[in-house]
């Protein structure tokens, strides 16, 4: 809430009162008044990332610990969401998160890293999740997932190979369809579509990045 | 007077200062990176942080006032954290580049990361990677290494009135750099290269010379211009390596301007001067000083047994310290026995001096270079001090932007203009007149005390002579609307504090003794006290050489009229030291035909000058920087210089060539060192304390130049140019890579209807001679008017102008034909 400088508070919380006082209370700041809500499909790495993309972009570059601090953590934040994630980034993250705040010179230093540092706060699994098993469990970082489709729920309707961009899932109709791990870009098409949730997000696999759609190779 | 804490010590602070300058002053330092007491705070790269108490957030300590009974802790395991991380942060991107960096070993950033950093870092991130910006002359730019204090932008903007330097972009791809990514193109006063804190500003001459830690620094006084800054020398192995200011010391307290950081390199031209040289026919032989010196001896002996002693004349320098000038002159007047000794001061200060003694009663005048802060009006005419004295410009510029009311009375535009209150585009030549303008209007509109200014003697004839200059023939005779006149009046009457500066120098054809004169009459109409009125000395020794006597003392001396324009038959031999009059000095071709005419001529110099090439005897003499002695700066502040590197070739200090001249002479001055003749001088010359000021009106009316015609439709304007000084400044190879022709700065429109295009040779004539130069057009000049500078010898710019009856050398016109 509040913004890309707010914060992002859970689930839980919902009930607090709108004041102020409150809202500070729980680690993010009112900002501009907004509130954005999310489901559990949204990454929460991945939207902190998405909040300091806009906050790095913004900054006026006129003092060192914004216009390098947030730089560097925006970096920390793609290579977490990338499969580069370190054991210590979070610590890190935290620290400089807080020399961030207490040296910049304007209200856009002091609060860029209040997504950073709630989504840290109430969200920590999942950070740990993308760092440790490089697992992104709501399938946004395209390169900590992996998409399957579980046999004993699907109904075989198809509605997913029909969204597959790349034409990586095949299946007879009215059978278990199947997803060809080479071919998927996991960009989450098919578990969108599914009415039937019967495709589940695992930890990132080892791929051959070459192989071609059945339907794309030369006759 | 505050009172605060700072680490548990009790210090006191000024109103207005900030928490880091109180710690400053205190001895207490706290790291900062963008802070320099010539800026506003910037408060950018956050190192200053501070525990205040009883507030919740750090406080930057460069951007914030210290208040009253503030308890403030500068050093705690906190800010010690912060600080390492904000390092941390600048040198994640920082290139590696320490070994090849000149910064290295004076490097804020090195020796702050020592101090304050950590000894790791926590990130590998890409380096910035970029190739210097070496396409520009004297300084280069490795944006690369930029830390993005913004000094040098805010030097650049701010203090020198420039702002060639920009922040281009925003947040972390910001860079410094000149607008669109275009070639530095500036003043190149170097200021930016001495106060950036890394090595991504550095100077071109200096690179890759020596290691900082290699270098031995020594501070002199520089040899160009009148304000005679401080500079702090590098040396290494008897070379200078570089120039740079340092603040705290000298009247220039860190600031310089580009003579000054790149032109001292004059010294180590190849056409240095090397050997004693006598003239057999049209060469010149090399010979001992002994030859050289019997020479001279026997030929002025016989002179002085022919035609008499009185004619020997010579002239002296403004260049050469006071122990040479000094020397000199006691020479001429104990063992050649004549007085016929000036310099070329006498078309330039030496006015001054004339006309302070008129108006004050006064026979000295040094200038206060801090004169301009404080004052409520500052009235410049037709003057580019920011050119001429660029340090003085400088305070003028920040006393304006203090609160000062900036006139400036010019005819183009130059930096005064553009930072002034209110730009007076006047006709060149006519600063008399509106000057005259103002005093009449100041008279009528009973803006002065009348009664104590009727008291002054001269007073009725001063307002008898202004009935004339009534605003509308004033207007016509500037070029300056009536209204502004009479504002500008109005402005310099009300106001409760004013300075008027203006600079009167050889090198300047628009002004002479009048003006002087007419500025003292402003001064003295306006109640105020002589130091109000502000003209400095030219050049680093001019202040000086008239102290020394260089010039008529007795009834009978002669001096440079008669020396070099007079009756032909008047002298038969010239000593001239330092000096070139065939370059310099107004109608070439009169000096020419004068020192042809001589029977014997010595000419003592560092290069063969045009003057020289004309000489029986040539002398080496030794450069600033190759000798001891003092100058006196405009201020009238003695100062040293020092012996820094050797001699070129067997040259000798011009005091010990004429030393031994005087014993080969067999007529010894009585001084065989430098302490000798310092104590000597120190005898002879009293030190001038509080001189009764006695004030006289001098009526000085508006004498036109040479008249615009037909066949000649310009008035030329001789100007000097900002990375130059007098002809010595043009031997310096860097300053040489910034301007080293004379060009001709024509109007657009002008060199539309006479066919001249930019970067084109023109012939230039006036009724006394032609030369040819090549043509700049410019949208800084006014029409009717062209500007040259007179630095350069081989433009030969002197073959165009003349002498006028009163011994001034005004306007001269010209006709400019395309080539």
């Amino acid at each position: 809430m509040g913004g890309p400088s707010g914060g992002c508070i859970p689930e839980e919380l919902i009930d607090i009162p709108v004041t102020y006082e409150d809202v500070v209370k729980t680690g993010a700041i009112m900002g501009s008044g907004g509130m954005v809500v999310m489901d559990e499909d949204t990454c929460m790495v991945s939207t902190a990332k998405f909040f300091l993309e806009f906050t790095a972009d913004e900054s006026c570059g006129k003092c060192t610990p914004c216009r390098v601090g947030t730089r560097v953590m925006l970096d920390m934040l793609t290579d977490i969401t990338e499969g580069r994630g370190r054991e210590g980034d979070i610590e890190t993250l935290q620290d400089l998160s807080n020399d961030i705040i207490a040296t910049s010179l304007c209200g856009l230093g002091q609060t860029a890293p209040n997504p950073i540092l709630s989504t840290i706060r109430y969200f920590k699994d999942e950070y740990e999740a993308h760092i440790h098993q490089k697992w992104c469990k709501t399938g946004i970082c395209s390169d900590l997932c992996s998409f399957e489709i579980s046999e004993d729920v699907c109904t075989g309707c198809g509605a997913c190979a029909r969204a597959c961009p790349q034409g990586a899932i095949v299946g007879e109709k009215k059978k278990p369809h199947s997803i060809i791990q080479d071919l998927c870009i996991q960009c989450r098409s098919c578990y969108d579509r599914c009415a039937f949730q019967s495709i589940k997000i695992g930890p990132a696999k080892e791929k051959d990045k070459t192989a071609v759609a059945v339907k794309d190779q030369e006759e | 007077m505050l009172k605060l804490i700072i680490n548990d010590k009790n210090i006191t602070a000024e109103e207005g200062e900030t928490i880091l300058q109180a710690a400053l002053k205190n001895n207490i330092y706290i790291p900062n990176l963008c802070y320099d007491k010539r800026l506003r705070p910037y408060g950018g790269c956050r190192l200053c942080v501070v525990e205040v108490e009883g507030q919740a957030r750090l406080f930057a300590a460069c951007s914030s006032p210290a208040q009253d009974g503030m308890n403030i802790k500068t050093d705690t395991p906190k800010l010690r954290k912060y600080r390492q991380t904000v390092l941390e942060l600048l040198l994640i991107h920082h290139p590696l580049d320490c070994p090849v960096c000149d910064k290295a070993g004076e490097c804020d950033l090195q020796d702050l990361a020592y101090e304050y950093g950590k000894p790791d870092s926590r990130f590998i991130r890409h380096r910035k990677a970029s190739l210097p910006d070496v396409r520009g002359p004297l300084i280069e730019l490795t944006a690369n290494r930029c830390i993005l204090c913004g000094k040098c932008v805010r030097i650049c903007r701010d203090h020198q009135g420039r702002g060639a330097l920009g922040l281009i972009g925003r947040g972390f791809p910001t860079v410094v750099q000149p607008a669109f990514g275009e070639i530095l193109e500036c003043d190149y006063c170097g200021q930016c290269v001495d106060i950036c804190p890394t090595g991504a500003i550095l100077s071109k001459t200096f690179k890759f010379k020596a290691r900082s830690w290699f270098l031995e620094e020594k501070e002199t006084t520089c040899p160009f211009c009148g304000c005679g800054c401080t500079l702090t020398l590098g040396l290494r192995e008897g070379n200078i390596l570089r120039s740079r200011g340092k603040e705290g010391i000298g009247v220039s307290d860190g600031n310089l301007c580009g003579r000054g950081r790149f032109g001292i390199d004059y010294i180590n031209s190849e056409h240095r001067l090397k050997n004693p040289l006598i003239r057999e026919n049209e060469n010149f032989r090399e010979v001992t000083w002994e030859e050289a010196l019997s020479h001279i001896s026997s030929n002025l002996k016989e002179m002085i047994n022919t035609n008499g002693a009185e004619s020997v004349g010579a002239i002296g320098s403004q260049r050469c310290t006071n122990e040479d000038n000094y020397v000199l002159q006691k020479f001429m007047r104990n063992t050649i026995g004549s007085g016929s000794i000036d310099s070329s001061a006498a078309f330039g200060y030496a006015k001054v001096q004339k006309a302070w003694n008129m108006a004050f009663g006064r026979n000295s005048h040094p200038i206060d270079l801090q004169s301009p802060y404080g004052k409520e009006i500052i009235f410049i005419v037709e003057s580019d001090i920011s050119v001429t004295h660029p340090i003085f410009g400088l305070n003028i510029l920040e006393a304006s932007r203090e609160g000062a009311q900036l006139i400036v009375a010019d005819s183009r535009e130059t930096k005064l203009t553009r930072h002034s209150s209110t730009w007076l585009p006047i006709e060149d030549g006519t600063g008399v007149a509106l000057m005259n303008g103002i005093m009449k209007v100041l008279i009528d509109k009973d803006l002065i005390n009348k009664d104590s200014a009727a008291g002054l003697k001269g007073f009725a004839e001063l307002q008898a002579m202004l009935e004339e200059y009534t605003p509308a023939n004033v207007s016509q005779i500037t070029g300056i609307s009536e209204e502004d006149i009479t504002a500008a009046a109005v402005a310099l009457g009300t106001a409760k504090s004013r300075m008027i500066a203006l600079s009167v120098s050889a090198t300047e054809n628009t002004k002479g003794m009048d003006i002087a004169l007419a500025a003292a009459n402003l001064t003295i109409l306006l109640g105020e006290d002589p130091s109000t009125l502000q003209i400095p000395a030219e050049y680093s020794n001019t202040y000086g050489l008239y102290q020394s006597g260089v010039r008529p003392l007795k009834p009978e001396d002669r001096g440079i009229m008669e020396i070099l324009y007079g009756d032909q038959t008047a002298f038969s031999a010239l000593y001239i030291m330092g000096e070139d009059p065939v370059t310099t000095f107004p109608d070439s071709s009169k000096i020419l035909k004068r020192l042809k005419s001589l029977d014997f001529l010595v000419v003592q110099d560092i290069f063969m000058t045009e003057t020289a090439k004309l000489a029986n005897v040539v002398l080496p003499a030794s450069s600033w920087g190759e000798k001891d002695g003092t100058f006196t700066n405009a201020e009238g502040k003695v100062q040293k210089v020092f012996k820094v590197v050797d001699p070129a070739g067997d040259s000798k200090p011009d005091w010990m060539i004429i030393k031994n001249l005087a014993l080969t002479m067999e007529k010894e001055l009585g001084v065989r060192s430098l302490e000798d003749i310092q104590a000597e001088m120190k005898e002879s010359q009293p030190t001038v304390t509080d001189e009764e000021t006695t004030l006289t009106f001098n009526p000085a009316k508006y004498v036109r130049g040479e008249e615009p015609s037909q066949e000649f439709p310009f008035q030329l304007v001789i100007r000097d140019v900002l990375q130059h000084s007098g002809v010595t400044s043009t031997s310096s190879k860097s300053l040489d890579l910034v301007i080293s022709e004379a060009l001709l700065e024509i109007n657009e429109e002008d060199a539309k209807k006479q066919g001249v295009k930019d970067n084109s040779h023109v012939k230039v004539t006036s009724q006394h001679g032609s030369i040819f130069l090549k043509a700049k057009v410019s949208e800084e000049v006014p029409q009717g008017t062209v500007f040259v500078p007179s630095h350069f010898p081989y433009a030969k710019i002197n073959t165009l102008t003349h002498l006028a009856s009163n011994g001034e050398s005004p306007i001269s016109v010209v006709k400019i034909e395309a080539t």
